[in-house]
């Protein structure tokens, strides 16, 4: 917690004619050079892997850059983050030890948890914004936000979110744009007056709601017993929701521009649907009314996956899955090439957007660290993971430079690393051994 | 305890029926392959990387340390790791063996932890369930699911297995939100507002963003349209009625014009119109057309912003053949009042050829009412003079009833004490009761006993009661709760009764809400929902019309309908005479006889056609393609998944690329691209058993038809295309020869019927129950599955029998 700013913040309000203890208010902090900026983090995931093999001519499409150490040259694949990069890093040669020997599709669910999620042990471990949520999300009206194309949880090793509780329990993805600006600026109905006491009415409901379940509970079978406390667990939280909106009901939702927004984006219109989530996770950083995103931007599962197709809607040729398998084919490695290219396109222009946004003594970017990539390298393939790490430089990255690590380093450093610079107090995460020291300031 | 051990037997018990490859004895089969190849560096003397075979548990289950080991194995195994180069090779038979056997000891692990004891865990109202009992619940047809997150999927793919369903923070909050949204609109607290009515009968507002380049006229061939608009009088919430006099001008040859109804507003130069319904007008003489609706569901106009006011109504005719557009001609156009010069204007000719709709003219009432406060108000909020008297004991009454309906059973007097409280604790806050009732029926509608279907449990399994069977019953086959007639049928203690029960589901079935249970089960069993994850690609099939797809959807539900219901043969899923086409769909197949609208008929299938079943339906086809070619491995699993439950393992993790960049490789025909992958021992274990299947059927394009060549893109080649034969000859696992479509249909029919009405008998089972089914549940699936086979593959008898089943009736 920021104790001195919290104190100025009072203050502030104090001399404005307004007495109440209020939660930390980014939009308000106008003069704020001194006071310390917030630590935000996103992640955005991406399934099969990149182009890797291509010869000859296809050389250039290979995802992960020439030489390495600073003097790397970006081919054409990530060559949309030139421009950035002084605020980032590229990492080869990682992996989740846990998934290394999983399905090959099975990754995505343990790419922000590191949990081992094969045989009998099915259950996922909290993920890393999650976790940052337990520290960070405390200051700001909404923990955290979790996107995704797909929508939803999927399915146990296909799943379409990125993020899980500290139970291992999957937390549905928002889809729809509309759903994510409303929830974030929308305009709640009825006067304060009439919130305040829906609001105080629903904290009474769910106090009743779970004395009653209780009692419920008891007359269930365990194994039912196990699946009702998901239910349990719910009211519990959305009890803590509430309160959260009733101590943020003074404080109007901060009010965007929606001009150039997609909300009625969906599965029919890729481009627009994927820019108007980035912008959508922009703008909740920018408002300060989150600072932690996570985005899948496609799962693996061809049975549930809306996004599979996306690639062929906006031209690419095929789905995405076959992109992946078609890479060694001849000419897949400039088709799958392409296709990692638009997506670099899209995520550098999330980036720029938060590199050109003034915060403090930097920008935005300066204090959101994002991590971009997959957990395969090619399709089916657990090793090797396709990385950008961004942002942050005023969180404590040093960014610039093409690493490579060996698997005895497991993937879980970049995340202790994260961690550590958003200043979470954890001994480690997952099954890590250490930093990454090299981009540590 | 006492449950380890009982999966434990459990486990012993899976070799008795495994599908798969029979399994094998450790100690004489296994054990002898490891203490050939293994142990002398994984054994007694040597433990390499700490690995030692001899002892290792073979009790997966118990031992999770050992079950990595083994799993860890596997994958060694499968990637040719070990033995290593230098020891002898294991031979195919001895690996074949190891990778079977650990296979099947991890699956049955993975099985037995996630038992149920065959009993269905308690299970939410999934998303589509939600949103009819909440209609039918609140009497109100709207929206409710416009926030909930999309469902997950169980592993075979069903959507409401009680174990997947899951409930989350934010979910709940929604459905919170959502039930607050619809009790408002369910109880009323304003006065009955003003009733507005409005006829038509021409165009009478020019929007070029609505017409999208048509003409106006009353006359709707593909290009005119029929746009009305009202400036100021229309209601902004309640049901709405728009009457539509039309006729049609009806072509020989040709089919039913379609009309459709788009309501919204304009903004400059967007206008946001949704699609209110479509319709086929199908007589010549002048009828009316009606549609119902709520006025909020549409995109209103603000009223505030004064520069665009008004609602639109628009109507068009869908109706087009695809042959070239007529020229446009010149006209003039009569001066405006106060100007001088006449202007010219291009405009649509009449295409007298093709079928076109004359309006007569178009009539729009809301809010529409019978009485205020309307029914559904009225059917939860009951006039009583209790009201007057005893505030509280009416709000009493009230909950009591609602929540009777919402739980599904009868409620003790008790049980509504906790929604009372908060009623005493939000009325003195609000003026008025609706307000303050609102509430606690919202909180009726976040209680578990309404979002979940509650079976308390009993230490052993024990019979459903009557109201727990009529509620499973209701959502088998309705997709909602229970109706009137099957509560008092519950009320009064009928629906144990076997005989009576099996005249239920005949009831029930004929009911036209079954269609919620052919579309749910359809849609889960056969995943046609595939054709809209694929995206048809133009360049390889030009004449592809995207529109195609909710057609081709609709027609494997069709189908399944018309055997469900004329008491057809399961079998015809295998192969039929006939099929279920609308006109765009026999149109696509080719067919010169075809119905005449967008309803789906019954056509006769002649003797040399190479359709019938489900395999040649063009949302198999679609839906299992790439978008460009057939995409024969996925509709193999497709098959050995869906239609004999027999689904081939997933794809093991680092599974090595076909080292295929040499063009050579990417012009060779898709067989002999597989044949080539299955040389690698890793793929060829699964493949040899899957590539097969959907060779067979490689005479389809992914567009669903016929083809005896496939266009094919020269390998790096900038868009040069190249044409290649269709090869359809293979050997099914099991030494079977087939070439082609007609030879697959006819093995599946002659030799693995039974296996297919095995899988039908397990699908119907698993949605019927809404969990997956186990161990336990063998027995049943035997009986009925005899039944089934006796009964001739009689679909009906199939879910009537499905519902007097043990597993059905006990939890």
């Amino acid at each position: 917690m920021n104790k001195p700013w919290q104190l100025d913040r009072r203050t502030f309000l104090r001399g404005a004619g307004v007495s109440l203890s209020l939660p930390f208010l980014e939009c308000m902090s106008v003069s704020a050079a001194a006071t310390p900026r917030p630590k935000r983090f996103c992640a955005v995931y991406f399934p099969y892997g990149v182009s890797m093999n291509g010869k000859d001519e296809n050389a250039k499409w290979r995802w992960f850059p020439e030489g390495e150490g600073a003097d790397y040259r970006f081919n054409e694949s990530l060559k949309p983050l030139d421009p950035l990069r002084g605020n980032l890093t590229v990492l080869g040669g990682l992996s989740h030890p846990n998934g290394r020997s999983i399905g090959g599709h099975d990754t995505a669910d343990i790419w922000l948890t590191g949990a081992m999620l094969k045989g009998a042990q099915m259950t996922n471990t909290i993920s890393l914004d999650q976790l940052a949520a337990e520290h960070l999300g405390e200051e700001t009206r909404f923990r955290s936000i979790t996107l995704s194309n797909t929508g939803g949880v999927g399915e146990v090793t296909r799943s379409s979110t990125l993020s899980y509780t500290r139970t291992g329990q999957p937390i549905p993805a928002i889809n729809q744009p509309r759903l994510v600006y409303n929830r974030l600026f929308g305009v709640e109905k009825g006067s304060r007056e009439e919130q305040r006491s829906q609001l105080g009415n629903s904290r009474s409901m769910l106090d009743l709601v779970l004395e009653h379940s209780k009692t419920v509970r008891t007359r269930l079978g365990k194994q039912d017993q196990e699946k009702f406390d998901e239910y349990l667990a719910s009211v519990r939280q959305i009890e803590q929701r509430v309160e959260r909106s009733e101590q943020w009901l003074d404080i109007p939702k901060p009010s965007v521009n929606a001009t150039g927004l997609h909300l009625d984006a969906d599965d029919s219109t890729p481009e627009e649907l994927m820019k108007t989530m980035y912008d959508l996770m922009f703008l909740a950083f920018q408002t300060d009314s989150t600072r932690l995103a996570t985005y899948q931007l496609d799962n693996m599962n061809g049975a549930t996956s809306i996004a599979g197709k996306f690639p062929q809607l906006l031209g690419f040729g095929k789905s995405s899955h076959s992109l992946a398998h078609g890479g060694n084919k001849a000419g897949g490695a400039e088709a799958l090439g392409k296709w990692d290219q638009f997506r670099a396109q899209q995520f550098s222009y999330f980036l720029q957007r938060l590199q050109d946004t003034p915060e403090g003594d930097g920008n935005l970017l300066d204090h959101t660290i994002v991590m971009y990539g997959s957990s395969n390298s090619n399709t089916h393939n657990n090793r090797n993971y396709p990385t950008v790490l961004a942002g942050g430089s005023k969180l404590g990255l040093k960014h610039g430079s093409y690493l490579r690590y060996g698997e005895d380093t497991p993937f879980a450093n970049v995340h202790q690393t994260i961690l550590n610079r958003l200043e979470v107090p954890v001994d480690g995460f997952a099954d890590s051994s250490g930093e990454l020291a090299e981009i540590v300031v | 305890m006492k449950l380890a051990v009982a999966i434990l037997s459990a486990i012993g018990l899976f070799g008795a029926f495994a599908r798969a490859e029979a399994p094998f004895d450790y100690g004489s089969e296994i054990r002898p392959i490891l203490e050939k190849h293994c142990f002398s560096c994984h054994g007694p003397e040597k433990q390499k990387n700490d690995i030692r075979f001899d002892t290792l548990s073979i009790d997966l289950l118990e031992d999770s340390a050992a079950a990595e080991t083994w799993h860890d194995t596997l994958d060694v195994l499968t990637f040719d790791e070990m033995p290593p180069e230098e020891e002898p090779r294991l031979s195919d038979e001895e690996r074949q063996a190891l990778i079977g056997w650990i296979n099947h000891e991890i699956e049955a692990v993975v099985k037995a932890k996630k038992s149920t004891g065959g009993r269905p865990v308690v299970r939410r109202l999934n998303r589509r369930e939600y949103q009819n009992t909440m209609t039918d619940l609140l009497g109100i047809e709207t929206q409710y699911t416009t926030s909930l997150p999309p469902e997950g999927l169980s592993e075979d793919g069903f959507k409401n297995n009680g174990a997947v369903l899951q409930m989350s923070a934010m979910q709940l909050e929604y459905l919170l939100q959502e039930a607050r949204q619809g009790l408002a609109k369910a109880i009323v607290t304003k006065p009955e507002p003003p009733v507005y009515r409005h006829l038509l009968k021409e165009s009478n507002a020019k929007v070029n963003s609505a017409a999208g380049g048509r003409t106006y006229s009353n006359t709707l061939g593909r290009k005119q349209l029929f746009l009305g608009k009202i400036l100021e009088e229309y209601p902004e919430e309640g049901e709405f009625l728009v009457r539509i006099r039309a006729k049609a001008h009806l072509v020989e040859g040709e089919g039913y014009p379609r009309m459709e109804l788009g309501i919204g507003y304009t903004v400059g130069s967007n206008s946001p119109i949704k699609v209110a319904s479509e319709q086929d007008v199908v007589s010549g003489e002048v009828q009316a057309y009606e549609f119902r609706g709520r006025i909020e569901d549409f995109p209103l106009p603000d009223r505030q912003q004064g520069k665009f006011p008004g609602l639109l109504l628009r109507v068009t005719n869908l109706y087009d053949d695809g042959s070239p557009l007529p020229k446009q001609e010149t006209v003039v156009v009569k001066p405006a009042e106060g100007k001088r010069k006449a202007k010219t204007a291009k405009v649509w000719p009449e295409e007298p050829h093709l079928p076109s709709i004359e309006i007569e003219s178009i009539e729009f009432v809301g809010p529409v009412f019978q009485s205020w406060p309307p029914k559904h108000h009225n059917a939860i909020l009951f006039p009583s003079n209790q009201r007057k008297t005893d505030e509280r004991a009416y709000a009493g009454e009230v909950l009591h009833r609602f929540m009777e309906r919402a739980f599904r059973r009868p409620v003790e007097k008790g049980e509504v004490v906790p929604y009372l409280r908060l009623f005493d604790q939000v009325r003195p806050t609000v003026e008025s009761f609706e307000v303050a009732i609102r509430d606690s029926l919202a909180m009726v509608l976040i209680s578990p006993d309404f979002l979940y279907l509650v079976e308390p449990s009993e230490e052993t399994k024990r019979p459903l009661n009557d109201w727990e069977i009529a509620s499973r019953l209701s959502y088998f086959l309705w997709g909602t709760l229970p109706d009137e007639r099957l509560r008092d049928a519950a009320e009064q203690e009928r629906l144990k009764d076997p005989k009576y029960l099996r005249r239920v589901v005949t009831a029930m079935l004929e009911d036209e809400r079954s269609w919620n249970f052919v579309d749910q089960f359809v849609d889960q069993w056969l995943d046609v929902g595939a054709v809209d994850r694929v995206a048809v690609n133009p360049e390889y099939y030009p004449d592809w019309n995207d529109d195609l797809k909710p057609s081709i959807r609709e027609e494997t539900k069709h189908f399944f309908a018309e055997v469900l219901h004329r008491k057809m043969s399961a079998l015809n899923f295998l192969d039929s005479d006939f099929a279920m086409v609308n006109r765009p769909l026999a149109r696509h197949y080719g067919w010169e006889a075809s119905p005449r609208g967008m309803d789906f008929e019954r056509v006769s299938l002649p003797e040399d056609s190479e359709r019938g079943g489900l395999l040649t339906q063009a949302s198999i086809l679609l839906g299992h393609s790439t978008g460009e070619d057939s995409h024969p491995v996925l509709r193999a699993v497709w098959l050995r998944e869906r239609l004999l439950d027999d689904p081939p393992a997933n794809p093991p993790p680092n599974v090595p690329g076909l080292d295929a960049e040499n063009p050579d490789f990417a012009r060779l025909p898709v067989r002999e691209q597989l044949e080539i992958h299955r040389e690698q021992a890793a793929c060829n274990d699964c493949h040899r058993s899957i590539d097969p299947w959907g060779i067979a059927m490689e005479s389809f394009g992914a567009d669903g038809l016929f083809r005896t060549e496939i266009l094919r893109k020269e390998p790096g080649g900038k868009g040069k295309t190249f044409r290649q034969p269709v090869v359809t000859g293979t050997t099914l696992p099991g030494g079977a020869e087939i070439d082609g479509m007609e030879d697959l249909k006819t093995y599946l029919l002659e030799e693995k019927k039974e296996q297919f009405g095995r899988a039908l008998v397990t699908k119907i089972l698993t949605y019927a129950l809404g969990r997956s089914l186990e161990l336990t549940d063998e027995e049943t699936i035997e009986r009925l599955t005899d039944d089934f086979i006796e009964h001739d593959y009689q679909l009906r008898h199939l879910v009537q029998e499905v519902v007097v089943s043990e597993a059905f009736l006990t939890k």
